[in-house]
């Protein structure tokens, strides 16, 4: 009974939050300073239309019903909540006019998700081993030294990082491709090869510069829970060393790296648009980096709507399962 | 002795088959996407990736151009060459032929023998559809447009069509053609597009009348791969100048331009768009076959159809006050905004139409005498005719070489003169308006600190962006308080559009073509004018002019090529200078470099048959010129 009504609470407040944020991301556009319309005008006209007023006025009363701008916000918010509630569409994008908003969040998806789905994965894994090390065997010369080089590389900001890759492996020793083309039917082995083939150096990027915060981040809470009482209690029992590091240590520690990891590949949905810019990755940072540039209202909402449906789901499934994982928030 | 014989027959077949598997390689060397690289010709894809690259539906709002497909596919009735600055026929056998003295009637008659990509003849039935199909499809941005501009139409036969329009329009072939960048009407054959819904057709692969065909596309956007028609002699291109060069043309984007520079020493990248001085110092130093437009300094090109300087807001105060737009212009240092800006690689410009070579040499220079004696009505001359021996005079001093020799020749690349730099003069204009200078700093006639905030594009144009902070620091040197405020295009544009802004570096003074009414009417009739607050349709800076919307009125009615067009629009220039409502200061600089390790016969100053417009239409001009070496 407790726990439905636990599980009851969650769902409702999954449920407004998402709500809100969807609302938010309707009306925040709206109030930016750019128009749409405008913007595609001004592309237009820039590339050496010359029109007169009537002409203008009669484009711009195309584009606005075209874009489903007319009528009141009250009448395109209810549309908005219509389209992605029922229809489950965005609607056509308003600078890739008329490409639909979901058939380009699809093409995109799946670079983000490969990418940052596995290097945020390697580099907590990689992190939170070295730094399980790090904390747990600190007088070891190898954990010492893997320490050291997550603190130097930590601070280093991401664009630096990156550049320091495309010079080294693009440039001086071109091992990795300058030019990101994927070849191949979807899902065929030359495909596949490809893609991996491409996606290393994005990815081995992040993964240098997001290891460093598991690494100190597991350091402080092995070093930590290496004092505490049960772990005396396990090496006076005579408990094997790999053991207590694993069963006693590693399974205390790792309670907020999961809750941190849960929440980190929620907002992965939100593209790497460093990442992307500079390796020239298609995904969804770019998309939404470019929607916010031409106001394209529809698409940054897709965009938007989808990373927070993904953090609001990741943190009610995290809240779900937390109970399983720590039998403390089983017995409360 | 066996055994020696023995290594050394085997140290040479070695050797044998490294020489042969590299020379295999360098003779089979290939491109990412699969096409021979001496004969693919990769072109730096502007606007970066495309999301939605198989909509190459040329009429819908969203679909990119640039990326090859008015390059390549399209041509369109009239075309533009910027070399000789006149319009030709492209699709149109000749220009158009108007049957009254009004001209709200021309004949236009087609080339013969022209095809679409898939053999199917072009005719005036394809133009007729395509007349009907965007005035019959009004989610067509251009169906607005084109409404506004033709009545109906005569089919009279394959060739030949009768265009009766719902107003005079003198410059036809501007309005239905090419005269900057591209035109808007881009005929679509009839037997395609008749099966289909205009407003929803992808259009992909795209069948088209220019001399190439999209083969094959990135699904990500990153590349557009064309090749060669079979066929070419059956597209204007072929008609015109011949065979094109290149059997395949690869749009690729890059990224950053770090990674374009890299693809350009590493000879994977041959025709580059804009990018920094400093990149290009960075590319001629690490490629020894990298070429500007220039073999030397300047190097860049200055051709660039729109001027760049600073517009105000002109019915805002102070701007609505003629005196105090002319302080500003001679509160400016013209020489440091400029080597600020593009490190004086630029041209000035004191008129209201870009200094691009023609317009130069039809404006700039027969004006020059007269700006050296046009006086205000104190007689004060603002007129600075030295500024191009002067600025060479600075570059040679920072140790430039390869500057001209005399000053026709330093005229010719930096200008006639732009206004004297002379503070005391704009501080006695400022203080007779009511302007106090106190403690250094400038107030307004009500007492309040004078701060001005200067528009400018965020992440694009660079240019415009570089501009406005050397402006401002000279402002702030002046005593204004004066600041840039960076912004993204939408909000830029949107600024503009509705007047909500201060002052901005835009650029409104654009064209390629003497005869450049159009633009000129566009940026300054007071017709166009709107309150501020609502999108303006023209004249975002809200200049009310009676006299300069009189003058574009007489040139109205006028054809290009009547004899006083050019007068008219002389005068033109001559009420603008007096009335000054911006601030022109120089024409765009593009670094748009080519890499000729595989190619001869790219455009440069020294073989100028076309300017380095890479991202116009009339590219695929370019192809027959272009020849891949013999020797790569």
């Amino acid at each position: 009974m407790q726990f439905a009504k636990f599980v009851v609470t969650r769902i409702i407040a999954y449920i407004l939050v998402i709500w809100i944020g969807i609302t938010v991301v309707f009306f925040v556009p709206r109030f930016m300073p750019s128009d749409p319309v405008e913007s595609m005008l001004g592309r237009i006209m820039s590339q050496g239309a010359y029109m007169e007023a009537e002409q203008v006025k009669a484009m711009r009363a195309t584009l606005t019903e075209a874009f489903g701008l007319e009528g009141t916000l009250a009448d395109q918010y209810f549309g908005f909540l219509h389209r992605i509630f029922v229809s489950r569409e965005f609607g056509p994008s308003l600078s890739l006019f008329p490409t639909p908003v979901n058939e380009l969040i699809g093409r995109a998806l799946p670079w983000t998700l490969g990418l940052l789905l596995s290097s945020t994965v390697i580099a907590w894994i990689v992190g939170n081993a070295i730094g399980l090390l790090a904390g747990y065997k600190s007088r070891w010369m190898s954990s010492r030294a893997l320490e050291v080089i997550a603190i130097l590389v930590y601070p280093i900001p991401y664009y630096i990082t990156a550049l320091i890759l495309i010079i080294l492996f693009i440039h001086i020793n071109p091992i990795f491709p300058l030019f990101f083309s994927v070849r191949g039917e979807p899902l065929s082995l030359e495909f596949i090869s490809s893609a991996v083939y491409n996606s290393i150096l994005p990815a081995l990027s992040i993964v240098i510069v997001g290891f460093g915060w598991w690494v100190l981040s597991m350091k402080a809470l092995a070093s930590s829970i290496s004092e505490e009482d049960f772990v005396y209690f396990a090496k006076l029992k005579g408990a094997g060393e790999g053991r207590i590091m694993t069963a006693y240590v590693l399974r205390n520690a790792i309670l907020p790296q999961v809750t941190v990891l849960a929440l980190q590949i929620g907002t992965i949905f939100n593209g790497a648009l460093i990442a992307e810019i500079l390796f020239s990755y298609p995904g969804l940072g770019t998309m939404t980096y470019n929607a916010v540039l031409q106001a394209d209202y529809n698409l940054l909402m897709g965009t938007i709507t989808i990373s927070i449906i993904a953090v609001a789901t990741s943190t009610l499934i995290i809240d779900l399962l937390y109970p399983f994982f720590d039998p403390r928030i089983r017995q409360r | 002795m066996t055994k020696q014989y023995s290594r050394f027959i085997l140290s040479f077949l070695l050797v044998l088959l490294v020489m042969l598997s590299s020379g295999l390689a360098s003779a089979q060397e290939q491109t990412e996407v699969g096409t021979p690289r001496a004969t693919t010709l990769i072109v730096d894809q502007l606007g970066g990736r495309i999301n939605n690259p198989t909509q190459t539906n040329p009429y819908q709002a969203g679909t990119h151009m640039s990326a090859g497909l008015h390059q390549l596919i399209y041509s369109t009735l009239w075309e533009i060459n910027t070399a000789t600055g006149e319009q030709f026929p492209a699709l149109a056998a000749e220009m158009p032929e108007a049957l009254n003295d009004d001209f709200t009637s021309f004949r236009v008659a087609l080339r013969d023998n022209l095809r679409w990509s898939d053999g199917e003849p072009i005719t005036t039935a394809d133009m007729a559809f395509n007349i009907d199909m965007v005035l019959n499809t009004p989610e067509f941005p251009y169906s607005g447009f084109l409404s506004q501009v033709i009545d109906n139409y005569e089919v009279v036969d394959d060739l030949t069509i009768i265009l009766n329009l719902k107003r005079s329009e003198p410059r036809l072939a501007y309005t239905l053609g090419v005269h900057i960048w591209g035109d808007n009407f881009r005929m679509v054959p009839k037997h395609i597009w008749e099966n289909e819904d205009p407003a929803t057709f992808q259009n992909y692969p795209p069948v088209g009348s220019g001399p190439y065909t999209m083969t094959d596309v990135d699904p990500n956007g990153n590349w557009f791969l064309y090749t060669k028609r079979e066929d070419w002699q059956h597209t204007d291109v072929g008609q015109i100048y011949g065979e094109p060069g290149p059997e395949y043309v690869l749009f690729r984007f890059y990224g950053t331009e770090e990674r374009r520079i890299i693809a350009g020493i590493q000879n994977q990248l041959d025709i580059f768009t804009d990018i920094s001085p400093e990149a290009w110092d960075i590319l001629r130093d690490s490629n020894p076959n990298a070429r500007a437009w220039h073999e030397n300094f300047p190097w860049a090109n200055f051709d660039d159809p729109c001027e760049r300087g600073i517009v105000f807001s002109n019915t805002q105060e102070p701007w609505d006050n003629q005196n105090v737009r002319w302080a500003m212009a001679l509160a400016t240092d013209i020489k440091s905004v400029g080597l600020a800006t593009f490190a004086g690689i630029l041209r000035v410009s004191p008129l209201a139409v870009p200094p691009v070579q023609v317009i130069h040499d039809a404006f700039h220079k027969p004006m020059r005498e007269w700006m050296t004696e046009f006086a205000f009505e104190d007689g004060y001359q603002p007129f600075d005719p030295n500024y191009a021996v002067d600025i060479a005079a600075i570059l040679a001093e920072q140790g430039v070489e390869g500057l001209p020799e005399g000053e026709d020749a330093l005229v010719d690349l930096f200008g006639v003169g732009w206004w004297k730099h002379d503070p005391a003069k704009a501080t006695e204009m400022l203080q007779a308006e009511g302007f106090t200078l106190q403690d250094g700093a400038w107030h307004k006639p009500d007492g309040s600190p004078w701060q001005i905030t200067i528009n400018s594009p965020s992440n694009f144009e660079v240019q415009s962006q570089r501009l406005a902070f050397a402006v401002a620091d000279n402002w702030r040197d002046f005593g204004i308080d004066a600041t840039v405020q960076q912004m993204d295009g939408g909000t830029f544009w949107s600024n503009y559009s509705n007047g909500t802004f201060d002052a901005g570096s835009y650029w409104p003074g654009c064209g390629a073509l003497p005869d450049s009414w159009d633009l000129l009417d566009a940026f300054w009739h007071k017709r166009h004018i709107v309150p501020i607050g609502q999108p303006a349709p023209g004249n975002a800076m809200r200049y009310d002019s009676d006299a300069l919307s009189g003058i574009l009125d007489q040139i109205a009615p006028l054809p290009s090529d009547h004899p006083d067009t050019i007068p008219l629009l002389t005068e033109f220039e001559k009420q603008f200078i007096v009335e000054r409502p911006w601030l022109p200061m120089f024409g765009t600089s593009k670094f748009v470099p080519v890499v000729t390790t595989y190619w001869d016969g790219m455009p440069t100053a020294d073989n100028f048959y076309e300017g380095p417009w890479w991202w116009w239409s009339l590219f695929k001009y370019h192809m027959p010129f272009i020849q891949p070496k013999s020797d790569s």
